[in-house]
């Protein structure tokens, strides 16, 4: 191998491993966790105000909550598991995409599935009748000759 | 090509028209609860009473019912009566009444619980874990124990005493009762 390529192949390998390196989630604090699994609850008392946002006394015990469990080493989905036990999936601001939430997710993509459909389809029968002016075959054009004869030694 | 867009047409009306008609069926104040039908969650809190602790487990056995309430709390009040008559009826029976006291200050609760006459075992849930743990919404809020530790009901709102009864004889005479 020429040194022009081991250096090439070295450049990629170094520009491979700064872009995973840059890709890898930076270390959250535990502050910072508890603040993001506290934006991502719902308050029970407010309307539409994350646990994060609410300033109601709720919403304060529900952080306090979250800030121990994060401290005593909790995953981020058993944390949020102990609340969707209590409160059920309601609970969460983006809830999972499964029954009628699913349908909420799937229903535009299924109608713009559908309206392409539609468009195909609409243009496969239009180019169907332009195909139908395309030039004549050999024994058709003698077929119209013949009958253009015909016709003329009619007249 | 109009065929088709008028089937696609009744489809999505018909679509909306089923989605609509089962989004209806439904009442909005009804929150669903997750809890209703897991066993409910173990706690022992400090009595409001003072000296020792409501234990929710020494009353496995028993129908227990829990209300979360506040002195500042206007319809807890309101309940306040009924509650009380509840327990005046069921306090020789296998019933047994705990009331939390829920974002609020001790001295505040015993004074409610003096003025307004009580009896039943109350607790302190100082830091809200409990009432976190039931999925409590807003105060007052009532949940029915059966014997085997399951939540078999919840009542969201002030309570009159024939929703308490018949949350209660529900379990006593139920299945799970027995």
């Amino acid at each position: 191998m020429s040194a022009g390529r081991v250096a090439l192949a070295l450049a990629v390998a170094a520009l491979a491993v700064a872009i995973a390196i840059s890709a890898r989630p930076a270390p959250q604090s535990d502050a910072e966790r508890a603040d993001a699994i506290a934006a991502e609850l719902r308050c029970p008392v407010c309307q539409g105000l994350s646990v994060r946002d609410s300033p109601s006394e709720t919403a304060r015990q529900m952080r306090d909550l979250v800030t121990q469990r994060v401290r005593e080493g909790r995953t981020d989905d058993q944390i949020r598991d102990e609340f969707r036990r209590s409160y059920g999936d309601w609970v969460l601001l983006s809830p999972p995409a499964t029954g009628w939430t699913g349908l909420v997710w799937a229903l535009p993509i299924a109608l713009v599935a559908g309206g392409f459909l539609v468009a195909g389809g609409a243009l496969r029968r239009s180019t169907r009748t332009a195909g139908g002016s395309e030039a004549p075959t050999p024994a058709q054009l003698a077929t119209l000759r013949e009958r253009a004869a015909t016709e003329d030694e009619h007249e | 090509m109009i065929r088709a867009a008028r089937v696609g047409a009744i489809g999505a009306i018909a679509g909306i028209v089923i989605v609509l008609a089962l989004g209806f069926r439904y009442d909005p104040h009804d929150i669903r609860s997750a809890t209703v039908g897991k066993p409910a969650p173990a706690f022992a809190l400090p009595s409001l009473e003072g000296g020792g602790t409501v234990d929710l487990a020494s009353y496995r056995g028993k129908v227990v019912v829990v209300n979360f309430f506040a002195s500042w709390c206007i319809p807890c009040k309101q309940e306040h009566a009924a509650i009380a008559s509840a327990w005046s009826r069921y306090r020789t029976a296998d019933v047994v009444l705990i009331g939390t006291l829920y974002q609020d200050d001790a001295d505040a609760g015993r004074e409610f619980m003096r003025r307004l006459g009580g009896g039943w075992p109350t607790a302190i849930d100082g830091d809200g874990r409990v009432a976190l743990s039931f999925g409590v919404f807003g105060i007052p809020e009532t949940f029915f124990i059966s014997r085997d530790g399951v939540i078999a009901g919840r009542h969201i709102g002030p309570i009159d005493e024939e929703t308490l009864i018949a949350g209660i004889e529900a379990i006593r005479t139920g299945p799970a009762g027995r």
